[in-house]
Parts: structure tokens; sequence; C-alpha cells
């Protein structure tokens, strides 16, 4: 098998990353919130009146002050929580209205990256994102070709057998996006995914997502990182107190906590 | 299908050994909980065959007018043995009689005054063993109204009295029983908690990568299985291991009381078994419903 190197992919790599997805099309949203309220048993309002269309292909920065509502956003589009009024689609099915049974499977099409990446301690770098295949049912025999797929554009084929002990913090990042990544899903969640890492390899691991956006995968993330949004220039969505209170292209971003 | 059972039952082995400290925690706590209830299953199967023991010798003794012929006796005695609660029926004669009671007598050290008698002054009579102790009172009326039967020793005071015991006694067991497999089982399954809750972390992954519910639970399951079978053939080794030593000790409580040890060793196997991958894996099951229901 051959592989190609991380930096560059060659175009057959890219094409069979990207086999399934489908022509790029402006009006086809990954995720739409409308008009969402989420209270919780306490009675507060985590999130009030939300309204966020996210089309395919897009990288959109979450950002805000701890208890803005930037987790419960995230719960919400990994259906861990029901909105309490309102929409929330995800590559167009109705979150509120999934069966339980049908959960799984529109959690397959989301890969979610971590701040404490949530990586198993005794499984190797390779056995942690086949355990993403292996957990869902997918065939046995694609199993290893998947993974190294996705540890070759991670850049992490050298440290394949090695466990998340003895891997830098950056690496573990790169092991927890690899194994959000084998799914070939159609959205990557990343919370705060740079909180736990030094502005240096923060910055290898945004240029990361930003690859993995490129190869047409929509990207959202919530940070609190000024100096990244800033640099990157992407759509910023701001929320406080639960709504969006700004939501711009190119936007900076400072940080008020 | 196969593939899903082959996927789980291979994922319970890899669980099994790559947390093995919880695993063996696990295990162990269930092979001490198991010896405690097969220990108590044991002595609670040797106090019921004691008590039925016990309730067994109750007999019913009749004595016999010295003018019945010998037909009258038979007669007498073919019709006890008809009936369901008698379980054996000896007829001793007026000879038979006085040589038992001489024999009481050296027994005891007294002289023997017998032999003073010009004519034996004892009666003959039946002594009816029943196969159920409360029914002394239905074979005491009816021998009562045989016309050779002069009298019947009236023990039904007694036979109350030992009934009641006893019945408190198998209560108690049962209870005793209970209580114990209770504690078994709720040290068992929260032993499992407390290993499914060290891997709660792996879980909310499966969760979050999108694994479905039976993709979680199987292996966990069958892990439990797996930890309830092992402990219970430890168990099983142990209990076979030291019942050569307590049978040989207990020898003569073995004779004396018709228990039988190849019938107990079996319920006990069966048990043991039963209750290990039972609790086992429905206690794992019980332990991975906590982190599927959202």
């Amino acid at each position: 098998m051959t592989l190609a190197p991380p930096a560059a992919p060659n175009r057959s790599f890219v094409d069979r990353l990207t086999r399934r997805r489908r022509p790029e099309r402006p009006d086809r949203a990954v995720v739409v919130l409308h008009d969402v309220t989420k209270r919780y048993p306490n009675g507060k309002d985590a999130l009030s009146h939300v309204d966020l269309v996210v089309p395919e292909g897009d990288f959109v920065f979450l950002v805000g002050p701890s208890g803005a509502g930037k987790s419960t956003l995230i719960k919400l589009l990994i259906r861990d929580e029901v909105a309490t009024r309102g929409d929330v689609l995800l590559d167009g099915h109705d979150l509120n209205r999934l069966p339980r049974r049908m959960v799984p499977k529109v959690r397959r099409k989301i890969g979610i990256v971590f701040q404490d990446f949530k990586l198993l301690p005794t499984k190797s770098v390779w056995e942690n994102v086949a355990f993403a295949l292996e957990v869902t049912g997918y065939p046995r025999r694609q199993i290893a070709p998947a993974v190294n797929r996705v540890l070759a554009l991670v850049g992490l084929t050298a440290q394949a057998r090695q466990i998340p002990g003895q891997l830098s913090g950056g690496e573990q990042q790169r092991t927890a996006i690899a194994r959000a990544l084998v799914h070939d899903p159609r959205l990557i969640i990343a919370d705060e995914p740079t909180g736990n890492l030094d502005p240096l390899i923060s910055w290898e691991i945004i240029q990361l997502l930003q690859r993995i956006n490129d190869l047409g995968v929509t990207i959202l993330m919530a940070t609190h990182n000024a100096e990244v949004v800033t640099a990157l220039r992407k759509r910023v969505v701001a929320l406080e107190d639960g709504r969006i209170i700004r939501d711009e292209v190119g936007a900076t971003y400072h940080r008020q906590d | 299908m196969l593939t899903f059972v082959i996927f789980s039952l291979r994922r319970a082995w890899q669980g099994f050994w790559r947390n093995i400290v919880m695993s063996l925690a696990a295990t162990a706590t269930m092979i001490l909980m198991l010896l405690l209830l097969a220990g108590f299953f044991v002595l609670q199967s040797g106090l019921l065959r004691s008590l039925e023991f016990v309730e067994q010798k109750v007999e019913v003794v009749a004595y016999i007018q010295n003018n019945a012929t010998q037909f009258q006796v038979d007669e007498l005695i073919a019709q006890l043995r008809a009936d369901p609660d008698v379980a054996s029926v000896d007829f001793i004669d007026r000879a038979a009689a006085l040589e038992r009671f001489r024999q009481a007598q050296i027994a005891q050290g007294r002289q023997d005054l017998t032999q003073y008698l010009e004519s034996n002054p004892l009666y003959a009579s039946v002594e009816v063993k029943l196969t159920n102790a409360a029914k002394v009172g239905d074979v005491t009326r009816s021998l009562e109204a045989a016309p050779e039967v002069r009298q019947v020793l009236n023990i039904q005071a007694l036979v109350d009295r030992v009934l009641t015991v006893t019945n408190v006694l198998r209560t108690a067991g049962v209870v005793i029983l209970a209580v114990v497999g209770v504690i078994a089982l709720f040290i068992i399954v929260n032993t499992i908690r407390l290993a499914v809750f060290a891997r709660s972390e792996e879980i909310e992954i499966m969760r979050l990568v999108g694994a479905s519910d039976a993709f979680i639970r199987w292996p966990f399951v069958f892990e439990g299985a797996l930890v309830g079978l092992l402990g219970a053939l430890v168990t099983l080794g142990v209990l076979y291991a030291v019942a050569e030593p307590v049978s040989s000790f207990m020898v003569g409580f073995f004779e004396i009381v018709p228990l039988s040890f190849q019938t107990l060793a079996r319920d006990t196997a069966v048990l043991v078994l039963a209750v290990g991958v039972g609790i086992g894996t429905f206690g794992s099951w019980l332990s991975v419903r906590t982190y599927l229901i959202r």
C-alpha cells in the first residue's frame, strides 16, 4: 500500500477520502438550528432563540465566554441533549424527532474532538482509531486500510504502535482527530481542541483542521483562542448568555473572560 | 448476527484481560460470595435432612389385647401397611417385649427382677413408624378404634412440640439462606458496577463515535458472564478440594442422616454455576444500562 506524505496528500488519496461526498451544493446545510431554546431542569435557559445555518464545507468558529452556551450547542448537535423548543437538523435529520435507535447512525456523520482528547490509555494510536470502526460494526477487512489512511493524513503513521502516554499533547490530539475522521464524517465538531496545547502545537492542530476542511469536511470549532480566530479570518459565531450576538465572516475575537 | 456475536465475545475477552485488576477483583468477590452461598446451601440441606430424620423417629406404639388371635394381629398389621402415612410396622410379641425389658434393665446396671415373676406381665405391641409425623393423630385414632388394641400410647403433645421446633428451624434455614443470597447478589452486582464504572470513559467514547447500544452492551454482558463462569469454576474447584476432608470428618453424620452426598454435590454445583453466570450476566446488563439510557 502506498501512503502519501501527510503534508501533501496526492490526488488519488484525497479522492478516496472524499469518494462518497456529494458535489458541493451551497444550498445544502450540514447544520440547521431554527429558533432553538434549551432549558435545563434547573430552569436556566442555556440557549434561547438561536438560529444558525452551517453550509457544507464551511469552517465556523464558535466563540464566547464560559457558560455562554457553546457546550450546550454541541450537546444538541450530537444529540446528547434534546432542544426544549425549535428544530435542530443535522445533515437533514431532525434530531428532536430522531428515534433512539437511529441516534448512533447519525452520530457517525459527526467526528468529535475534545480538549482532553478522550483516548483510551491502554490502546495504541492505531487501536484507538480502529476502535471507532470496530464498535460501529465496520467490516473487519476494511478497517486496516481506513485506519492507515487517516493516520497518514494526520501524520502519525510512524507513531501508530505507541500508546497515548508516550505521545506529546499535539500527537494525542492528532490521534483524536484521526479517530474523528476515520468514519468519513460530514461534520467535525472540535470542542476547545487547542485548550491543553501550547501555541506552536495549537497552530499545527489548526492547520490540520484547515487541511481537513479543504478536503470538503465541514468544521465547527468552539474555542477561546482569540489569536487563532483573528488570524484565520473565518466565519465567527459569538454566543453570549445563550444568544448569538454576532455571526460574521472574517471577524476578530477578543477574549472577554 | 454471527459476526456480531464473535465480535462481542472477542471484545469481552479483550476487556477481561486489558482490565485484569478489576476483572480479578470482580472474580474474587464472585468466588467469596459463591463460597458463602454454597456453604449455607450445604448447611441448609444438612439441616433439612436432619429435621426429616428427627421427624421419622416418631413412632406410634399400640398394645395388643392378650386374647387377640394371631389372625386378628396379622389383619391389623396388613391394614397398617396399606396406609400411605405408615413407613414400617414392627410386631413385638410378649416374649420379645419381656426380653427387651430385661436387656434395658441390664444395660442400666439394675438387677434383673423379672426372674421373680411367675408369668409375663407385658403386652404384645405393634410399633408403627410414620412417613409424615403430622399424621400421628390419624394413625393413633384408627388404632384406638381397632377392638384387638388394648391401648395406644398418646404422644400427640410431644409430636406437636417436636414439629413446632422443626418447622421453626426449617423456616429459619430458608430465611438465612435467602438473606445470604440477597447479600451475595448485592455485593457481586456492586463489584461489577465498579468494574463497569472504571470503564465509563470507554463507554462514553463508544457512544460518541456512534456505537449502537447492542455493540456497547453485549461485550460487557459476555464479560460479566465470563467473570461469573470463572468465579463459579474456581468455587467448585475449592469446594471439591474441601469436600473430601469435610465429608470424612462428618462421616458419622452422613451415616445416621440419610443425606446423599452425590445429590448434594450435584445440587451445589448447579446452584454455584447458575448463580455465578446468572448474576455476572445480569449485573453487567444492569450496570451498562445506566450508561445507555439518556
